[in-house]
């Protein structure tokens, strides 16, 4: 229940307090949006089977958005921008969803 | 086995899981970060009492920031889509507004023309060296194209075969270029192409999908109208090598091509016959000065 009122929590900041973004992390936004779902799914999943644990969320989480975010960063700067997000989502959509199916494996016992 | 182990190649056990399964299979394997299984071996290792697998504090702040970045997204996404749209549609605005502009001061153009033409013709009427003056301009006008023209001729009609689907079966720049060419060799006074006057400062060219005469662009059907004799002008066309150029088209690749002989057109003026480089050389003896 934590869980569900701090990201509850966020939304609500995000939505009232509307911060601006510097236009030069603009572009990184939404990969690290999808880095970070991963990172939640990745946790929820160990939740689930019991293992969670702070710290590697923590680290998981912010390495996951680093990368991600340094990954398109370092594909803009070799003009290959495009095709390394494509990449990058490839990758961290396969595990989102191999970890949703672990999940739902969890809570439905199917 | 001894036999089974030395068939294969010795392959050393301790290979990492990525080096010996496909990219995709490992992906999906190693989909739950394998800190998290480490982590809750070293902490049952330490405390085995210890409870686990409660999300913490550390926890809750880090969901916050992830919902703050995913509503701080959104936000973004859905501010630039109306701001991409708002852009636009004062771009349209902007558009119709110059269009407006400019079509207004198209008719100020032509109405300021038609009153210098008015001035100029009473200002000439008034003497009668004027009057000399304003025929000998009429009849030059008709020959450089820049007033509009009426007599008998003949109206040539082009068009591309009919479901052409190679640009041999379409009319192209340089084939009316030999119809007209053979138009002025077949005696014509006066020529223009849907509309557009033809001068001597004239062009018929290719740009693009278009052919494009005085610097605007035709639509077929192309409809040629030529001043002249419109007894002979017709027979003596099909003898030039324009003519006979377009009888070949016709026959082989369909293209349509129709002559019909007109008691009476209006040919109107060339949009622009003015000079801006060109000067007449005052040494060399011109005809100059009206009908003497």
């Amino acid at each position: 229940m934590i869980a569900a009122l701090g990201l509850l929590a966020g939304v609500v900041i995000g939505l009232l307090l509307q911060p601006s973004v510097p236009p030069g992390l603009d572009p990184y936004l939404p990969i690290a949006v999808v880095a970070a779902l991963d990172a939640v799914f990745g946790a929820l999943r160990a939740f689930l089977d019991g293992i969670f644990d702070d710290k590697v969320f923590v680290v998981s989480f912010v390495s996951n958005v680093l990368i991600a975010a340094m990954i398109v960063y370092l594909g803009d700067k070799l003009g290959v921008g495009g095709q390394l997000s494509t990449g990058v989502i490839v990758v961290l959509g396969i595990r989102i969803f191999s970890n949703v199916a672990a999940i739902r494996r969890h809570i439905f016992h199917a | 086995m001894a036999a089974d182990s030395r068939g294969t190649p010795p392959s050393p056990p301790s290979l990492p899981p990525q080096a010996v399964m496909g990219l995709l299979d490992y992906l999906t394997a190693t989909s739950l970060d394998q800190d998290y299984a480490a982590a809750a071996r070293r902490r049952s290792e330490q405390d085995p009492a210890a409870p686990s697998g409660r999300p913490g504090r550390v926890a809750l702040v880090v969901l916050a920031v992830f919902g703050l970045l995913v509503a701080t997204a959104a936000l973004r996404t859905s501010h630039s889509a109306a701001q991409s749209a708002s852009s636009r549609s004062s771009l349209i605005e902007q558009v119709n507004q110059h269009k407006q502009q400019l079509a207004q001061r198209r008719s100020t153009l032509r109405s300021l023309q038609s009153e210098v033409a008015r001035l100029q013709s009473r200002d000439l009427a008034a003497t009668s060296q004027g009057r000399a003056v304003d025929a000998r301009l009429t009849r030059l006008g008709v020959l450089a194209g820049s007033a509009p023209t009426r007599g008998p001729g003949i109206q040539v009609v082009v068009d591309d075969a009919p479901g052409a689907t190679s640009d041999k079966q379409r009319v192209q720049a340089p084939d009316l270029q030999k119809l007209v060419n053979g138009l002025w060799q077949s005696g014509a006074e006066a020529v223009s192409i849907n509309g557009q006057r033809l001068t001597s400062l004239s062009a018929i060219r290719d740009a693009a999908e278009a052919i494009t005469v005085n610097y605007s662009s035709l639509r077929a059907p192309y409809t040629i109208s030529a001043i002249g004799n419109p007894k002979t002008m017709g027979a003596t066309l099909l003898d030039t090598p324009g003519g006979q150029t377009w009888a070949t088209l016709q026959s082989t690749f369909g293209l349509q091509f129709a002559i019909d002989t007109k008691d009476s057109m209006l040919l109107p003026a060339a949009k622009r016959v003015t000079l801006r480089v060109a000067r007449n050389d005052p040494s060399a003896t011109t005809p100059r000065g009206g009908a003497q």
